[in-house]
């Protein structure tokens, strides 16, 4: 999925987002991945029997299908523009294209492009399911040939792939699943000329993933693949691209080991921003990238289907710009302006530019304070992680941990002024550092450490919410519920967003998939954010009869004093407007917001509701939350419904 | 706020209002202008009808009120320059025109009071209105203090504010004080102070501190919004008697403000004769009717070989609607269509706690609520502060799941309880958590340790901090804390930069803007006002004092900055090697390749290139890749691919730029704009050009990117 066509979270769709998160190459920013799967007989061998219940029952190739399976399932969900592709090596028979391109599987014997590169179709999905599940293999593609695959021709069958179905995609990867470390031991120049073909996928912008497979014999990579591996030229310094090697045990079956290993290569990791500077201090300036590790998940939006040919289509839109008078309108007589006062103010394009420039693009912290001065209500939207680049600066990452260690150490945040592009709108963000994921004391397992923007809220997102203030609280309820509270833990003490899908997302593409692969509708789905309600019950539930007791006696205490001092209020006429500073208007009765439901109550039944101004129906509906639209007689419809239901 | 409002400015335009005063280069006037105009044009910014507001001047030449008409005595040189009502653009362009300086100075400032109050009395009746009038003056010409007291009781019976702001009037809470006042003044001051002290509800102010607090900027009201009124639960009510129900309102504690967002438009045709550009470029009137808004109309089309450019128009009727899944679309009938939407009834249940530790803000993804109990409901007031207490006194926090509506998306929310020791009350506190397909797996380097290839560890590298620069990094955050650098009101040390004094500077920063555009066309656009910018940098005070530290900080961090020259890819690279370091150019000179294969082109472009040891290979070799594109579009079905071509042409102008030759991709691609226009690359083809060469930023190579070109900017845009 592109930057640009990113809402952020759900609560509402944000139309300066578009605006903040332009795209920072014109390469277009998707991800492409092509599976390359060794068929050997050894990738083919079933694991030897343990007896076991729980054991690994997949062979290599078996297990290499289910992941490609389920990252082609995600990939739908998450990442519904980016292409995915899987090509078999070692197969017996050869497949390439069908179609006119000209070559066919003669071209690169031994490979059998089981999926061709692209957005992944309902048909993909049926096919690969029916191999992995049902292990359907009707075209007997997994029978290994006599004679090894050439690397190079892998190589360069991959090349082809690329070339023509993802040619200007930002993203390209060939993940290579095999448990072979030294293809061509007794062939000099096969190797030399799978390197060349590696160095063509390296000029071609293909990065090679190795998802080394190990039963017993560790997996060397310097064999062989050390000559087909280039460093990603994206990789932040001091990073040691490690390959890391999928092998069952520890209680971890083959499929879990690659599964993992996989899903951490799941995404390829796009900038946000690239080389941004950021100041410390006056003089002192060092670069970071930018990234967003964390970023709220939509479905799709729905689109139009043609359905007047042989299959339904995709309607692609056009948006035609028309005037008043329905002209098509050019480019170039469009204007911007802006509404005021019922007419439009102008402002010439360099006037429209300087207005929006309040300062170049860039990270300038201001001063540093302790963590717990942030309020706890002073979020808006989702954090940036940044991490440093030694590109424009040298020396970066050093100042950058010696930052990341100094916040970490003493419990304190940066406060910065940050503005992520030129022309992009100034936030003012608190720079909050992240623990290794690997550390015990962690917060945060299932993200990166380092340093996050944490934006700020202004004043101008503040809402003042003007509540009254509440009772005194019973210290015995209190007591009583911190039982509950030390009784019902998450998992770990700590909540883990990886162990909670959303289900709505969930739900639907579960049955997008139902309905795409003509399958039956599931009747339920599997909840995860659900409470365990049993659980709950079990744990605390004799704590909880017990408080609402006591709960029940306490909030009879207090209605009893309350009802004893409005009474006494009453007869010294002291209503709670002598409370208030407002002045009273001279025509106007109690004030309704005021009101308390009983003396709604008590109004309606004596019908005395229709004397109250429209003021002051107002100001009661605006207190119950409800719509102040419409005439007296509307208003007193729904005071009276809101009073019948809930008083 | 909802509220209707009425305010009639009285502004004193007598003859003194035109001279300046106290080192000013402006009029009295039109510094008290200042204020009013900010002040009309907030309000018609808001645009509401019921907002209204009207205008009256005091001391005009003629004399135009209700009073002086029925004949009533001192109602002279009063003029309604605008009766009450919804102020718009309209009348802000009258106002303009007609408060201007007079030669007057004969009428009196109580009986202005009058006919603005009697204005106010007639337009509002007895409705719920804020009322209020604003009086802008120098007090320069003689007061008749006589009936002051009764005016200013009948502003209180009518429930009117009124409001006196004076040119150089004397405020001492503010610290001003003019030295020269001439003694009508210092009476005339007098009178109007014992008056405002004498209303319910009055204002004295000066305009010096008026008009600097137009710089503070206004923040929009918005009315508390109820988002959820319902029970917050502990447990499954319906099915265990245990299960705990309170009943709670959660409201909108943050919410992002937007900046007022830019409409589309066109300049109007139908305007008599004159063509677009010009009347463009002489935009200085703001003529109601110069410009209409455009209108979006949606086109759809779907493929079809047969179609010439393969694509066909259909009609909106003969569409569904669906969903891609995949590439595969999937059309649902308007009665499947809810199936996806996952069923939910609304509810607010707790999943579990988690103590304060294993928290970190940045994993929030949105905006705050609050939850309180329901008003007027004792049991679920006790239950909440119980539960609020509990959870201060444990640090831990309440994870729920919340669903604001029936078949609403369920979120988790995290509740933080606050006990009502900083605030005034207590409650909870939400912010929205992640799901786990909301967190994406990127892996990072560790940033405290180096790992080598062996797979040991270092603790001393060139990426990681010495114990030199960790030392002066933790003298730098100390000396620059933040936590009392501010003054509070009582002057006393407090946080500096609390989030209610930080504004947000764009939407400050336009409506600012347009105000001042919308009251006066001709000025252009002034500086942004400095409170927007405040925060943009460190104070300088602090500044100077950690000055030291920051000196032992640049010492030790040894920051080297690349020069931009050595960022680029000019001149030979050192070779890109595999891992093992083999050298792969040696094996590519055995193969020997000698032509460029339109199947692998952009390596073999690139490597030809690396080894290239004269011009003549490069241009060869440009000239090879400019055949495959031009062949690559002439076979293209439809745009298949012109991607390709893109990519190839993408390559090539990258290579080309950083060879220091741009003058090889420009010849070619001014030629291949010559075969795509006159549509000799078998059919039309302008879609290449359009949307993947000027689309995708592939044209002409400009001096900017490369010194040596000779196209410029200007000549590239044409």
């Amino acid at each position: 999925m592109a930057w640009g066509g990113d809402g952020d979270g759900d609560r509402r769709p944000e139309a300066d987002e578009e605006d903040e998160l332009d795209e920072t190459d014109y390469k277009t920013q998707k991800d492409a991945v092509l599976f390359a799967i060794d068929v050997s007989s050894s990738m083919l061998q079933p694991p030897p029997s343990t007896g076991q219940k729980k054991a690994d029952k997949d062979s290599a190739v078996a297990a290499a299908l289910k992941c490609a399976y389920q990252f082609m399932q995600q990939r739908i969900i998450a990442q519904p523009k980016d292409m995915m592709g899987i090509l078999l090596f070692g197969t017996d028979k050869s497949k390439f294209r069908d179609e006119t391109a000209g070559r066919t599987g003669a071209g690169y014997p031994h490979c059998y492009l089981f999926t061709d590169l692209d957005i992944p179709a309902a048909e993909d999905v049926k096919s690969l399911k029916a191999l992995v599940e049902e292990g359907e293999d009707a075209d007997e593609v997994l029978v290994p040939a006599e004679e090894p695959a050439s690397m190079a021709n892998v190589l360069f069958c991959a090349n082809q792939v690329f070339t023509t179905n993802a040619a200007n995609f930002g993203s390209r990867r060939l993940f290579i699943i095999t448990d072979n470390d030294n293809p061509h031991a007794k062939d000099k120049s096969a190797k030399s000329s799978a390197a060349v073909r590696a160095k063509d996928l390296y000029d071609l912008g293909v990065v090679i993933e190795l998802f080394p497979i190990s039963r017993g014999k560790a997996f060397d990579v310097s064999q062989f693949y050390d000559d087909i591996i280039y460093r990603d030229p994206a990789a932040e310094a001091g990073s040691s691209d490690e390959v890391r090697t999928s092998k069952a045990g520890d209680g971890l079956s083959l499929l879990n080991s690659l599964v993992s290993n996989i899903n951490s290569k799941q995404t390829p990791k796009r900038a946000y921003f690239s080389n941004l500077p950021c100041e410390l201090a006056p003089g002192l300036t060092i670069s970071v990238k930018g990234y967003m590790p964390l970023h709220r998940q939509t479905p799709a939006r729905t689109c139009y289907v043609w359905l007047g040919g042989e299959e339904a289509q995709l309607a692609q839109s056009e948006t035609i710009k028309v005037d008043s008078a329905t002209r098509t309108v050019d480019k170039s007589e469009i204007k911007k302006a802006y509404k005021f006062g019922g007419e439009y103010i102008y402002f010439k394009p360099e006037e429209a530019a300087s207005l929006k420039n309040l300062g170049p693009k860039g990270l300038r912290i201001i001063g540093f304070k302790p963590r717990p001065m942030l309020p706890m209500w002073a979020s808006v939207k989702k954090s940036i992680f940044i991490f440093p680049s030694e590109e424009h600066y040298v020396g970066s990452t050093r100042v950058f941990s010696a930052l990341w260690q100094k916040l970490l150490k003493d419990d304190k945040v940066g406060l910065a002024w940050f503005v992520a592009r030129d022309n992009a709108n100034p936030v003012m963000v608190a720079i909050i550092p992240s623990r290794n994921p690997d550390e015990d004391a962690g917060e945060t397992p299932y993200l990166p450490a380092g340093l996050w923007l944490y934006p700020l809220p202004f004043a101008d997102d503040v809402r003042d919410v003007g509540l009254p203030a509440t009772p005194r609280p019973a210290d015995e309820l209190t007591d009583k519920m911190r039982e509950i509270v030390q009784n019902l833990q998450l998992p770990k003490a700590m909540y883990n967003p990886l162990k909670y899908p959303n289900p709505s997302l969930q739900w639907h593409y579960a049955i997008l998939q139902a309905m795409a692969l003509d399958e039956d509708v599931p009747a339920s789905l599997d909840d995860a954010t659900q409470p365990k309600f049993k659980q709950i019950d079990k744990r605390v539930g004799g704590y909880l009869a017990d408080w609402k007791e006591l709960l029940a006696a306490k909030a009879k205490g207090l209605m009893t004093s309350r009802a004893v001092k409005r009474d006494a209020e009453d007869e010294d006429g002291d209503r709670p407007l002598a409370k208030r500073a407002k002045p009273a208007a001279p025509n106007k009765p109690a004030a309704g917001g005021q009101m308390s439901n009983a003396q709604l109550k008590l109004a309606a039944e004596q019908d005395t509701l229709k004397k109250m101004t429209v003021a002051g129906l107002k100001d009661v509906l605006t207190s119950k939350g409800l719509s102040t639209t419409g005439k007296k007689a509307d208003l007193l419809d729904k005071l009276e419904q809101w009073i019948e239901e809930n008083v | 706020m909802a509220d209707k409002e009425a305010t009639v400015y009285v502004v004193d335009v007598g003859e003194s209002m035109a001279d300046c005063h106290n080192g000013r280069d402006e009029s009295d006037l039109d510094f008290g202008m200042r204020y009013v105009w900010d002040k009309i044009s907030t309000t018609v910014a808001a645009g509401r009808k019921t907002w209204t507001a009207g205008v009256v001047g005091l001391n005009t030449d003629e004399t135009n009120n209700a009073q002086d008409r029925q004949g009533l005595d001192g109602y002279d040189n009063i003029s309604v320059l605008q009766e009450i009502g919804p102020m718009t653009m309209n009348s802000l362009r009258e106002l303009r025109s007609a408060i201007q300086p007079s030669r007057s100075h004969a009428g009196d400032v109580i009986s202005a009071i009058v006919v603005a109050l009697s204005m106010i009395e007639v337009f509002t009746k007895k409705l719920k209105y804020n009322r209020r009038i604003i009086l802008v003056t120098n007090a320069e010409s003689p007061i008749d203090d006589e009936s002051a007291d009764d005016i200013a009781r009948r502003l209180n019976d009518s429930n009117i504010e009124l409001v006196v702001i004076g040119v150089d009037f004397d405020d001492a809470e503010y610290g001003f004080k003019e030295e020269d006042k001439s003694s009508v003044k210092r009476k005339n001051e007098r009178i109007l102070r014992t008056m405002v002290d004498q209303c319910d509800n009055g204002v004295f102010g000066t305009m010096a501190q008026a008009v600097a607090e137009l710089a503070v900027p206004r923040i929009k009201p918005v009315r508390p919004f109820k988002a959820f009124d319902g029970p917050l639960t502990l447990g499954d009510p319906s099915k265990y008697e245990s299960a705990l129900s309170i009943h709670v309102e959660r409201y909108f504690k943050t919410k992002r403000a937007a900046p007022p967002s830019a409409s589309t438009v066109v300049i109007n045709t139908d305007r008599g004769g004159a063509t677009q550009s010009e009347t463009l470029d002489e935009d200085t009137e703001m003529g109601g009717a110069e410009f209409s808004g455009v209108k979006h109309m949606r086109a759809y089309r779907v493929n079809d070989d047969d179609a010439p450019g393969g694509k066909r128009d259909v009609d909106f009727e003969d569409l569904a609607k669906g969903y891609q899944y995949g590439r595969t679309v999937v059309p649902f009938s308007e009665s499947d269509f809810s199936v996806t939407k996952l069923e939910t009834k609304k509810s607010f249940t707790i999943l579990g706690f988690v103590p304060f530790s294993s928290y970190n803000p940045s994993i929030n993804l949105g905006e705050t609520g609050i939850i309180v109990a329901q008003k007027h409901n004792e049991e679920a007031e006790l239950a909440l502060s119980a539960l609020i207490h509990a959870l201060h006194e444990l640090e831990s926090y309440a994870v729920a799941r919340y669903v604001q509506k029936d078949n609403v998306q369920p979120q988790i929310l995290l509740l933080k309880p606050n006990p009502a020791i900083a605030d005034e009350f207590e409650c909870l506190y939400d912010v929205p958590l992640p799901f786990a397909e909301d967190v994406r797996s990127y892996q990072f380097p560790p940033l405290d340790k180096v790992p080598t290839v062996t797979g040991s560890v270092l603790k001393e590298h060139r990426l990681l901090p010495s114990d030199d620069l960790k030392e002066a990094m933790g003298d730098f955050v100390d000396a620059m804390d933040l936590s009392s650098f501010g003054v509070d009101d009582e002057g006393n040390p407090a946080e500096y930069a609390p989030i209610d004094e930080t504004y947000n500077p764009t939407i400050h920063r336009i409506n600012q803007a347009i105000r001042a555009r919308a009251v006066d066309p001709e000025s252009p656009i002034g500086p942004p006002a400095e409170i927007l910018l405040r925060f943009s940098k460190p104070p300088e005070t602090l500044i100077k004092k950690a000055m030291p530290d920051i000196e032992a900080l640049i010492d030790a961090a040894e920051i080297k900055k690349v020069p931009a020259k050595a960022r680029g890819r000019r001149g030979r690279k050192e070779p890109v090697k595999p891992l093992s370091g083999l050298d792969i150019d040696s094996l590519l000179g055995e193969s020997k390749r000698t032509a460029i294969s339109a199947d692998n082109a952009i390596p073999g472009f690139k490597q030809t290139l690396a080894t290239a040891e004269d011009d003549a290979t490069v241009e060869t070799a440009a000239k090879q890749m400019g055949a495959i594109v031009r062949t690559l579009i002439q076979d293209s079905f439809a745009d298949l691919f012109y991607g390709r071509a893109a990519e190839n042409l993408r390559v090539m102008r990258e290579e080309l730029i950083s060879l220091e030759v741009p003058a090889l991709y420009n010849t070619f691609l001014t030629g291949l704009k010559k075969s795509i226009l006159s549509g000799e690359l078998n059919g039309d083809r302008r879609e290449m050009w359009f949307k993947h060469i000027i689309g995708g930023r592939l044209d002409l190579i400009t001096q900017e990117e490369s010194e040596v070109s000779e196209v410029t900017a200007d000549a590239a845009a044409t």
